[in-house]
């Protein structure tokens, strides 16, 4: 997929595509830390919230903080998890 | 979250907008059939994915649904007068049929102008209490969405429209977010059923609070049995949009509470344990009408036009009677919040208590800004829909949702304790397409 800019990025995408992945890993009973997004993803998340990163703190997503990963597709996010037992699963 | 880019196309409305154009390939619900009950009745403006339309029942019973103003010089044909099977109006004295054909121009006699033109006029369908019209290009509505509770005698479907002022997207997000409702709900949970007590730290100190709300009929005791406020959402695509469950921990061990939703597209959700619908419709971009649709018991009378349906809301603040559908929020009781006797301070049940939060976002959110969380998973389903349609008609194709060849009085949302693991999709087999086991949702909703 070739990578889109920035106006036409669509994080619905992006978005929708992560939050399944997070269910699958804790459908395996993984925990999830982080997600490795694409640094297209990544810059158009630190666009929106210039706050947040003028403060210092991590750019997060789903409740993940993000990792910029040019191996990546850019709609295509992956979850970083290890194979602990997630606490209070569902 | 959305780009600022993202988040302008799934809200804006109007008609040369991307989602503008995609609302306009669905039937969208325009006004209550109570409002235009008798023939030759006062005419009412419509105000719909921000453009205004005048609507009228013409002296055999039709309906009209046509661009509001005239089209010679622009006079608003809601000052009109309906007679004579048409609408007329009062500047000039042009008078209009409910298919927009001009009938009589009495200060341009004998001309053939009216032969040639028609006032802008739309499809319109009477079902459920509402009346629907078809806003999009001529030649190209899809299936009528005959829903279940639809088909009900007229006396046994109650309809009621409260108008919000924000943008309709903050709304509709509500309407399929499960995991607030054992939250934010807590004081109408704690009057209408055997619901949690607690959230977090906080914790209820006396008797319930907001006794005046209807009480929806008892859930054949499934209350709500659970005391888990992070549910897992599984959402599956259907021929109408899609349905999720969200899945909490039962209060018994080793059973799961089921809610299942079902959204179709792009205005109407079948909610958990109802028997009808929540639909949220754009009047523009910076409000929109919620309808709840339901069905009430034979003889219940007057609840089609939405009595009943306001019990427990202060009428200064809500009432169903047209004039008084623009909603002003109350104020909040925070000495019942700080006493414990109420966790949201908002009497007047779920619909008070959702339009409060709902337009604290202001009046368009800017999505840029949120953490979503997984639990949000059906919002961020339903924004990938309607963004993915934007797409489709853009390329010229056809939005999604349609639900060509499906037949939609097998839409059905339900609720039920379940062994965790059992397949939550068994209790609405209709909303795959498959044959819908009326019975077997009746018992769990």
């Amino acid at each position: 997929m070739n990578e889109p800019d920035a106006s036409s990025l669509r994080l619905a995408i992006v978005v929708d595509e992560a939050c399944t992945r997070i269910f699958d890993a804790w459908e395996e009973r993984a925990r999830v830390t982080a997600l490795r997004v694409n640094p297209a993803v990544y810059e158009a998340v630190a666009a929106a919230r210039p706050g947040e990163v003028r403060r210092g703190y991590p750019l997060m997503l789903l409740g993940m903080e993000l990792v910029p990963d040019e191996g990546v597709d850019t709609y295509q996010p992956t979850v970083v998890a290890s194979r602990e037992a997630k606490e209070g699963a569902c | 979250m959305l780009t600022e880019e993202e988040n302008e196309r799934l809200c804006r409305v109007g008609p040369d907008t991307p989602m503008g154009r995609v609302l306009r390939r669905y039937w969208t619900p325009a006004f209550q059939l109570g409002d235009l009950r008798e023939p030759d009745c006062a005419p009412i403006q419509v105000t719909l994915l921000g453009e205004n339309f005048v609507a009228f029942r013409d002296t055999s019973g039709r309906l009209g649904f046509l661009d509001e103003l005239c089209m010679h010089r622009g006079a608003s044909l809601v000052l009109g007068r309906v007679e004579d099977c048409g609408i007329r109006c009062l500047y000039h004295g042009w008078k209009y049929a409910v298919d927009g054909t001009i009938l009589e121009t009495p200060n341009f006699p004998g001309s053939t102008f009216k032969d040639r033109v028609k006032q802008g006029s739309y499809p319109v369908r009477e079902s459920g209490g509402l009346a629907w019209v078809y806003l999009g290009p001529p030649g190209t509505e899809p299936p009528f969405p005959h829903f279940r509770w639809a088909a009900a005698p007229p006396d046994e479907i109650a309809v009621s429209e409260m108008i919000l002022d924000c943008n309709w997207m903050q709304v509709q997000e509500g309407s399929i977010d499960s995991s607030h409702v054992g939250i934010l709900h807590l004081d109408t949970l704690a009057v209408t059923d055997a619901g949690p007590r607690t959230v977090g730290s906080f914790e209820f100190a006396g008797q319930p609070w907001d006794t005046g709300i209807s009480a929806p009929p008892r859930r054949l005791g499934l209350g709500w049995p659970s005391q888990d406020n992070g549910p897992k959402i599984e959402v599956e695509h259907t021929p109408f949009g899609f349905h999720y469950a969200a899945l909490r921990d039962a209060t018994e061990p080793g059973k799961q509470y089921v809610r299942i939703t079902a959204f179709v597209m792009p205005y109407t959700a079948f909610i958990a344990g109802t028997t009808g619908s929540v639909i949220v419709v754009p009047r523009d971009d910076t409000s929109c009408s919620l309808y709840l649709a339901a069905n009430v018991p034979s003889g219940a009378n007057g609840r089609a036009a939405g009595g009943g349906m306001n019990r427990g809301i202060d009428p200064s603040v809500w009432g169903p009677e047209r004039g008084n559908r623009r909603l002003r929020l109350p104020a909040q009781d925070r000495e019942a919040m700080a006493t414990g006797r109420s966790f949201a301070g908002f009497r007047g049940g779920n619909r008070i208590q959702d339009a409060a939060v709902q337009m604290s976002e202001g009046i368009i959110y800017d999505r840029r800004k949120e953490h979503l969380v997984p639990a949000d998973l059906a919002i961020i389903r339903m924004r990938r829909l309607l963004t993915d349609s934007i797409k489709l008609v853009e390329e010229g194709k056809k939005p999604l949702g349609l639900g060509e060849g499906y037949d939609f009085s097998n839409v059905s949302g339900a609720a039920a304790v379940m062994d965790v693991g059992a397949r939550w999709q068994d209790l609405v087999p209709g909303n795959l397409g498959e044959p819908a086991r009326a019975t077997l949702v009746d018992e769990v909703t």
